[in-house]
């Protein structure tokens, strides 16, 4: 540099420097206090008793609810999940989530049509939840449910 | 301010335009700029920066108060669970609240400091009656926000300060009873009590506070500051 800094000019621009070390003092837990919700948390999984296996029907996804409770931000609330089991021979069992994989809305199982229907999109399963029709772009969600001692347990989030 | 560059550029000189002066053309920004940073002032010392400083803490507290409303919610209910997730659950959710907690105690020793620096120069007299009157409003409404404020977090010691606060205006004479029912909103502190002193903090003063600065900071900049008294003066 040709021309030394003049004293006016070292102090604005140290007032700008100073100035923009404050402003991202403020822009830094800003941004980690607005965006920090959004972290996925780690969830626990744990197994829920769902009764006996003889209330699924063989051949019928039969759906159960369970009560969980979930914490968001500082409301602990029960909440219900709830999901259709399968089976066909009555030995192994299938968890199928009730959630539609298109936009979320709950799916039912209609009996006479032997298949799972969306209202909102129109869309349909099958009972092992292959996507029949429609726009859902995956089979729907499927829980690990097991037997122990003569119970059914499903293992959902909690 | 010689090398000044304002309206059209001119064609016969070759000079490279700074690039502000787009701005500047269509909006006078430089005039703006100049009148406000590069005012003559008197030979002064640092207790002049104590109005600057309170001007930063100011900033601070509508920066951070944005912030903390973001979460908080004002109910018997939520409020202190609120807090106590601002401060223990969400990153750096402590930082913002404790750069609002300990902005405002800062802010009430600034404007007094800043206050007394007038009042001992005397900078308050001809031609700055009216900036020293905005600056009283201001005083009070930096109160108003610190026990207003004081309340929000809804723990025993907000409960009970402002139970103790607002039973002062029961002294009262006369309108003792009334003043006290305005100010909790009813005989006893309460929900109401709670929301409009949330609706007070964030809304009511904070208007009136960016009203008054504007005002304070305008006189400022106008009139310019007085220079420390002389011996004699």
């Amino acid at each position: 540099m040709s021309d030394p800094v003049s004293r006016r000019k070292f102090l604005s621009r140290a007032t700008l420097a100073i100035g923009g070390v404050i402003l991202v003092g403020w822009a830094i837990p800003a941004v980690a206090y607005i965006f920090g919700p959004a972290r996925a948390g780690e969830r626990l999984r744990e197994w829920r008793p769902l009764g006996s296996p003889a209330k699924v029907d063989v051949g019928t996804p039969t759906l159960f609810k369970t009560q969980i409770e979930r914490t968001s931000g500082w409301v602990t609330q029960e909440e219900e999940v709830s999901l259709y089991v399968f089976t066909e021979d009555g030995q192994n069992f299938t968890g199928l989530s009730n959630i539609c994989t298109h936009l979320g809305c709950r799916v039912r199982w209609v009996g006479d049509e032997e298949r799972f229907f969306c209202p909102c999109h129109n869309a349909t399963f099958a009972k092992d939840g292959r996507v029949t029709s429609g726009p859902p772009p995956r089979p729907l969600d499927t829980f690990d449910v097991k037997v122990e001692d003569g119970q059914l347990f499903v293992n959902v989030e909690v | 301010m010689a090398d000044r560059v304002t309206g059209p550029i001119d064609p016969q000189s070759g000079a490279e335009p700074p690039p502000t002066s787009w701005l500047d053309e269509r909006t006078g920004s430089r005039g703006i700029y100049e009148a406000i940073f590069l005012r003559n002032i008197p030979k002064v010392n640092w207790l002049f920066t104590l109005g600057s400083a309170t001007l930063f803490v100011v900033v601070n507290q509508f920066i951070t108060g944005i912030l903390l409303t973001v979460y908080y919610v004002p109910s018997v209910q939520d409020a202190y669970d609120t807090v106590t997730y601002i401060d223990s659950s969400l990153p750096l959710g402590w930082l913002v609240r404790g750069l609002h907690h300990w902005g405002s105690t800062a802010l009430v020793v600034l404007v007094i400091l800043h206050m007394l620096r007038i009042i001992f120069h005397g900078a308050y007299k001809y031609p700055r009656e009216v900036t020293w009157l905005t600056g009283v409003v201001l005083l009070l409404l930096t109160f108003a926000f610190g026990f207003t404020g004081y309340l929000l977090p809804w723990d025993q010691k907000a409960y009970w300060a402002t139970t103790v606060g607002t039973r002062i205006l029961e002294v009262v004479p006369f309108f003792g009873d009334w003043l006290l029912r305005v100010a909790r909103g009813g005989e006893e502190l309460s929900a109401v009590t709670l929301s409009r002193f949330f609706g007070i903090h964030v809304w009511i003063l904070p208007a009136l506070m960016l009203l008054f600065v504007a005002v304070h900071l305008f006189l400022v900049v106008r009139i310019g500051i007085s220079a420390p008294p002389k011996k004699g003066d």
